[in-house]
Order: C-alpha cells, then sequence, then structure tokens
C-alpha cells in the first residue's frame, strides 16, 4: 500500500495542467486509500444522520455489537498471514461463550476465573488445529471446518440444546454477585473502569477490541515471532532454510487464534445475556471478512492488524448506517456486498498506480 | 474443564435418576413382565421422528416433552429422535430411513414444507401413518397435522398491546426470519389486532432473524435513532430478552418502554422466567404439541380414527400464571 507513495512522489514534477495537479493529489490520496472504504462509510453516516451517527453512544454500541467478531477476525487474521485459514473461530467462541455461561450459572466462578479458563479451552482447541494442520499436514480449510463441526456438537451436547442465561440470581431473588460482575463483560449499559476510565467508563467489549488489536499489532510489527509469521507466509520454503521452524509457528498461530476465540466467548455470552447454543454460527465468515477488507491476503504473507481494525470498522459501521437510516432489511444485503466490494476495490495498492499509468501515454500524445 | 461442570452436574442427576428407576422399577416390573411374555393383544409400535433442528431451544424441549409423553403409552417406543440439523436433504434421508425400517407411526416436523413433501407421500404410500408436528406439508397424504396458530398468537399479543397502551403509543416490531411462515403469521395477526386502534402506531420494523444478539442491536439503533417507543413487540422471546437488555442498559432512554415476547418456554433461560423477573410485561406460549402427538401416534397405532388437523392454542402468560405454567411444562425433572 505505501509502496505507491514514493513512486508517485518521483514522477509529479513531470507533465502540466490538469495532468500534474491530478497528480499531485494522487499520493495524498494514497495515504489515505487504505481507509478509503471506512472513510466512505463514515462520511454517508455524517452526511445522512450527523450528530444520531456520531453520538458516542452510538458508535460504542455499533463496535460493541461486532467486537467478539472483532476478536476473532484478529485471530483469523494471524493464521491467514501464515497463508492458512480458520474456519473454526465462530464454533470456539461459541463452545467458550456456552462454558463461560455455565461456569457462571452452574459453579458461580467469578469472572476473573471464568475469562482465563475461555482463553484455555479455546487455546486447546487451536493447538489441535495447529498440530493437524502442521504435523499431520493436514490443509487447515479441511482441519478447521473438521473443528467447527466437533466443536459446535460439543457444545450443543454441553448444553443439551438448551440456552444458558446470564443474569443468575440468587435465593434472595437479586443477581448474584458473579453474575453482576459478568455483566461488565458487555452487557449493555454495564461499563468498566467507572471514574477511571471517564466518568461513564467505557464498555468492555470496545476496551477488549482495541486491546487486542494494539497487542497483536505490536507482536505483529515489533517481534522475531511477528516477522517469522509473515515469513512463513510470504515463503515458507524460505523461511525453513533461514532457520525458521515453519511447525512452531503454524501451530503458535492456530493456538493464538483458539485463544482469542475464547476470550471472545465470555463477551459474546454478556452481550446478549445468555448463550446459544448456536451462538457464533457463521461468525467466521464476518471474521474472514474483516481480514480480506482490510486487505488480508489469503495467500498468506500479507496483511496487517491495523487494516483488519478498518475492515471490522466498515463491516459494522456501515450496518450501524444502514439501520439508523431506517434501510428495508432486503436491500440492506444487497447495500452492504456492494459497499463491501466497492471499498476492496478502491483500497486495492495497485489502483492508483494503474491510474497514474493511464494517464502517463494521455500526456505523451498531448506533447505530440 | 468445560466438559466437567455438567458431567458432575449429570453425575447428581444421574444419581437421583438411579434412585428414582430403583423405586419405580418395583411399580413397572409387573407390566414389563406381561409384555415380555408376549401378550398378543398388546404390541409395540414403534415411532420414528424426525426434527428439523435439534440446536434450537424450542425443538430441544419438544424433543424432551415427546420422550417423556411417549413413555406414557405402553403401546409405543419412540425411536431415538432423528435431527435433520436444518438442512433438507439430510432430512428427506432420514424419513426414508423409518419407512426402510417399517416404523408403525411417523412423526416429521419438516424443515421447510416444499422438500419434505415427497418424502412424506412416500411414507403415505408405504401405509405408514404420518403425523405432521408444526410446520405444514403441501400435500394431503398424512394422518393427522398438530401445530399451534401463529396467527392467533400474533392477533392475542396484538390485543394485549392495545391493553397496554390505553392512551395510544408508538410500537416497534422486531420480526423473525422474514421468509419463515411463522413469522408472516406472527406479524399478520398483531397488524390486524392493531386495525381500528388509530393512536397505536407501528413506528418501527425490522428483522431479527430470531436471534438475540440482533434484538439488542436493532434496539440501540431504535434509540439512537431517537425514535420514541413505548411497546416492542418481538416474535420471539430471545429477541424480546435481547431487546430489553438494550433498553435497561440505555438508562432513562429505555425505561418505560414495555416488552412482548413469543414462545413461553419453561427453561431458565425461557420467555417464561423472563415475566417473571418483569423483563417481558408478557408472553404467548407457543405449543410444542408433543403432548397430543404422542397420544395421536398411540391412537394410530391401535387403529383408531383421528382428527386430521389439531390447533393448538395459546396461553397468554402474564406475571399471574408464570409460576403455574412453568411447573406445567418444565421438563427438567421429569426427562433426563
Amino acid at each position: 500500500m505505501t509502496e505507491t507513495l514514493p513512486d508517485l512522489a518521483k514522477d509529479s514534477g513531470n507533465g502540466a495542467g490538469t495532468l500534474t495537479r491530478a497528480k499531485r493529489i494522487l499520493p495524498w490520496l494514497g495515504s489515505l486509500q487504505s481507509y478509503i472504504g471506512l472513510i466512505l462509510i463514515v462520511a454517508i453516516g455524517i452526511a445522512t444522520k450527523g450528530d444520531t451517527f456520531l453520538d458516542q453512544t452510538n458508535l460504542t454500541n455499533a463496535i460493541g455489537a461486532f467486537a467478539s467478531r472483532g476478536i476473532l477476525a484478529v485471530g483469523v487474521t494471524l493464521v491467514i498471514l501464515t497463508a492458512g485459514i480458520d474456519l473454526s473461530v465462530g464454533s470456539l467462541m461459541g463452545f467458550a461463550s456456552m462454558a463461560s455461561a455455565m461456569m457462571l450459572a452452574d459453579h458461580d466462578m467469578p469472572v476473573w476465573q471464568i475469562v482465563p479458563l475461555c482463553m484455555l479451552i479455546g487455546a486447546a482447541f487451536g493447538l489441535v488445529n495447529g498440530i493437524g494442520t502442521s504435523v499431520l499436514k493436514i490443509q487447515s480449510f479441511v482441519m478447521t471446518l473438521a473443528m467447527l463441526s466437533i466443536a459446535r456438537g460439543l457444545d450443543r451436547q454441553m448444553s443439551d440444546n438448551q440456552s444458558v442465561g446470564t443474569t443468575v440470581s440468587g435465593p434472595d431473588g437479586k443477581l448474584t454477585e458473579n453474575a453482576e460482575s459478568f455483566q461488565s463483560l458487555g452487557t449493555p449499559g454495564h461499563n468498566v473502569g467507572v471514574g477511571i476510565l471517564g466518568p461513564d467508563g467505557i464498555y468492555y467489549p470496545v476496551l477488549a477490541f482495541i486491546g487486542v488489536c494494539i497487542v497483536f499489532h505490536l507482536i505483529l510489527s515489533r517481534t522475531t515471532f511477528g516477522r517469522h509469521i509473515y515469513a512463513v507466509g510470504g515463503n515458507p520454503t524460505a523461511a525453513r532454510l533461514s532457520g525458521i521452524n515453519v511447525t512452531l509457528v503454524v501451530i503458535a498461530v492456530f493456538t493464538l487464534s483458539g485463544m482469542l476465540a475464547g476470550f471472545a466467548g465470555p463477551i459474546d455470552a454478556a452481550y446478549s445475556v445468555s448463550a446459544d447454543p448456536q451462538a457464533g454460527n457463521t461468525y467466521e465468515l464476518d471474521a474472514i471478512a474483516a481480514a480480506v477488507i482490510g486487505g488480508a491476503s489469503l495467500a498468506g504473507g500479507k496483511g496487517t492488524i491495523i487494516g483488519t481494525f478498518v475492515g471490522a470498522l466498515i463491516l459494522t459501521l456501515l450496518d450501524n448506517v444502514l439501520g439508523l437510516n431506517a434501510v428495508s432489511d432486503n436491500w440492506q444485503l444487497v447495500i452492504k456486498g456492494l459497499i463491501v466490494v466497492i471499498a476492496v476495490v478502491l483500497q486495492r495498492p495497485d489502483l492508483l498506480r494503474s491510474i497514474k499509468n493511464r494517464l502517463t501515454p494521455a500526456r505523451k500524445e498531448n506533447v505530440a | 474443564m468445560t466438559a466437567h461442570p455438567r458431567t458432575r452436574k449429570s453425575l447428581a442427576a444421574a444419581t437421583a435418576a438411579t434412585a428414582a428407576l430403583a423405586l419405580a422399577a418395583g411399580c413397572a416390573s409387573k407390566t414389563e413382565d406381561s409384555s415380555d411374555a408376549g401378550d398378543k393383544d398388546k404390541k409395540v409400535f414403534t415411532v420414528g421422528y424426525s426434527q428439523a433442528n435439534n440446536a434450537e431451544p424450542y425443538r430441544a424441549q419438544l424433543n424432551k416433552q415427546l420422550e417423556y409423553f411417549a413413555k406414557k403409552y405402553d403401546n409405543l417406543k419412540l425411536l431415538p429422535i432423528a435431527d435433520a440439523k436444518q438442512d433438507n436433504a439430510r432430512q428427506v434421508s432420514q424419513v426414508q430411513n423409518f419407512i426402510q425400517q417399517k416404523v408403525d407411526v411417523l412423526i416429521v416436523s419438516p424443515n421447510e414444507p416444499d422438500p419434505l413433501t415427497p418424502a412424506v407421500e412416500q411414507a403415505c404410500q408405504s401405509k405408514i401413518p404420518v403425523i405432521i408436528l408444526d410446520r405444514d406439508v403441501k400435500t394431503d397424504c398424512y394422518s393427522s397435522f398438530i401445530g399451534g396458530d401463529n396467527y392467533q398468537i400474533g392477533k392475542q399479543a396484538g390485543e394485549a398491546a392495545v391493553k397496554a397502551l390505553p392512551d395510544g403509543g408508538s410500537v416497534g416490531e422486531i420480526r423473525g426470519l422474514l421468509s419463515t411462515d411463522p413469522q408472516k403469521q406472527r406479524h399478520k395477526g398483531f397488524m390486524d389486532a392493531l386495525k381500528g386502534h388509530d393512536d397505536i402506531k407501528v413506528v418501527e420494523q425490522r428483522e431479527g432473524k430470531w436471534l438475540q444478539p440482533e434484538g439488542t442491536k436493532i434496539m440501540q439503533q431504535w434509540l439512537a435513532r431517537g425514535t420514541k417507543i413505548d411497546l416492542v413487540y418481538a416474535h420471539n422471546d430471545p429477541m424480546a430478552i435481547g431487546a430489553q437488555s438494550a433498553a435497561a442498559g440505555a438508562g432513562a432512554k429505555g425505561k418505560d418502554i414495555k416488552f412482548i415476547g413469543i414462545d413461553g418456554l419453561a427453561i431458565p433461560d425461557g420467555g417464561i422466567r423472563a415475566v417473571q423477573q418483569g423483563k417481558l410485561i408478557g408472553t404467548y406460549l407457543y405449543p410444542t404439541g408433543a403432548e397430543e402427538a404422542a397420544k395421536t401416534a398411540s391412537e394410530l397405532a391401535a387403529g383408531k380414527k383421528v382428527e386430521k388437523k389439531q390447533t393448538l392454542d395459546t396461553v397468554e402468560i402474564t406475571k399471574d400464571n408464570a409460576e403455574d405454567i412453568y411447573k406445567q411444562y418444565d421438563m427438567s425433572q421429569k426427562v433426563d
């Protein structure tokens, strides 16, 4: 994305008139280009609904509704970077969501135990995905598709196909202490850090999503492990020859993806005030879509967490803008599909270069 | 670790069940003996049940009830329930399997009417009496249809809305998956009940796809839009509960909104409990029909004539009758 910038700047001195001007703004456009889809949607939001759209509560709600899927998208991005795919994240999140609700409802466990345990559970499933993919050499598509089915089946068996509520009342009819604190994981209207993080506190799903993005952005951009992930996805043979333990990297990314799904589970349960045996169904598609809209290549080696974050924002803010404008539900589906295609085309890193190339011969004709 | 909690719980349940069984064995042994002795008149008839999707709490409840009620009839033996997992092709082949096994009575809850119609006709041609449970098929070649009346439920919900808004007001409707028949009927009944009450207007309508998180999201968007809403009518309890949690979280803006749902499942996370907790002002029982299906199967097995169409009435569930209804339909103590 960024390499288009110097390229364009180098040539911008040539040519004259409108073309020069056009070419001068191209680099400026280039720096914004990877966010153009998001800018587009925010612009539509402000144009149609102004203050309602920009209202802090509205934005918090919109991001909060997508937070669990956004967290899944971060895990999926790691896997996609190694040229793999993780289709199991929706089911793993569903399992973790059910597990968290049952830990709360059946065992009255406190949040600080539930969340790490769910992360461990998710990581264990992810570890199996990683071992299946790298040691047993099962294609990740097949391995994680199988895991999607296995985890969903276990979820349904464990829950006996019944939803489990998270607003658990004690004998006095009031919420139990643990149920009360579980609400802070995402039940609407329950913020964390009131007084510490601003007067109203912050909605935990939003905080968790942004936190996960920052942590994994740093891991990918600042650590050896992060460089290894890109190397494995870019060229596994070269990575192996340069001494990278490819097997270990692959196992690690699947384990991390599973762990993040486990982390998202309790958030989803708290948001829905209930864990449903079907929870997280098809969330893997939203997660993959967020990563790919954000510029991740399914061929591996290309993609960033910032991109995935932007992709997730595009999906959820688009949904929000359409909802605020009361667009009919049938047309919402059509418009969502179209906007995603337009956003991805506009964000293509080679788009500006191809425009520039078209402009160049035109200039020669002018001179002649 | 996760399997652990439920295991421990089911262990306790198993212990209790064993104790109960030991008690029951004393009473039951006599009848078992007589049937084993080959009493010619008392043949046991096998019943196959093809369920559209086990993973919906409503259908999980239906399965439990059917297992419970089938046991009450000595002449019925319910085979393991076949779960089509929302897949028409899978359900067709499961129905055909039951035909192959020559079950004596076949019960089908079709995932969708059209794809299941030929399979039901096949069963009918093989002279197997068929009970259609809950959703319709496009043929007359069955013995009995048992189902709730979604139009009537929608209408009663509409009448309740009128009663809850004596001075008129604005209504938000969260609809089920738009393509499904129950959604259409629940919508139509509700709108018909509002006819003639010009002071009550449906100001917002969205498709919540039967899902709880969708209900939450839609309610938040309505509140953000600044629409004044006095009452929310959701086509099922999960969407109503989801919307209620959004309104409760929005503070003063959502404080006075009333919520009406449908389903009234007798499970801890279901609509009846939500009514008792004051989250919903009411919900409407969508009867599973399991009790009637078991009775009809037993009559068919005995060669009796049965009614071709059995429409089940709903029950309005409010704070006053919630506990009684819960006890009546609670299966947790009756089957394991």
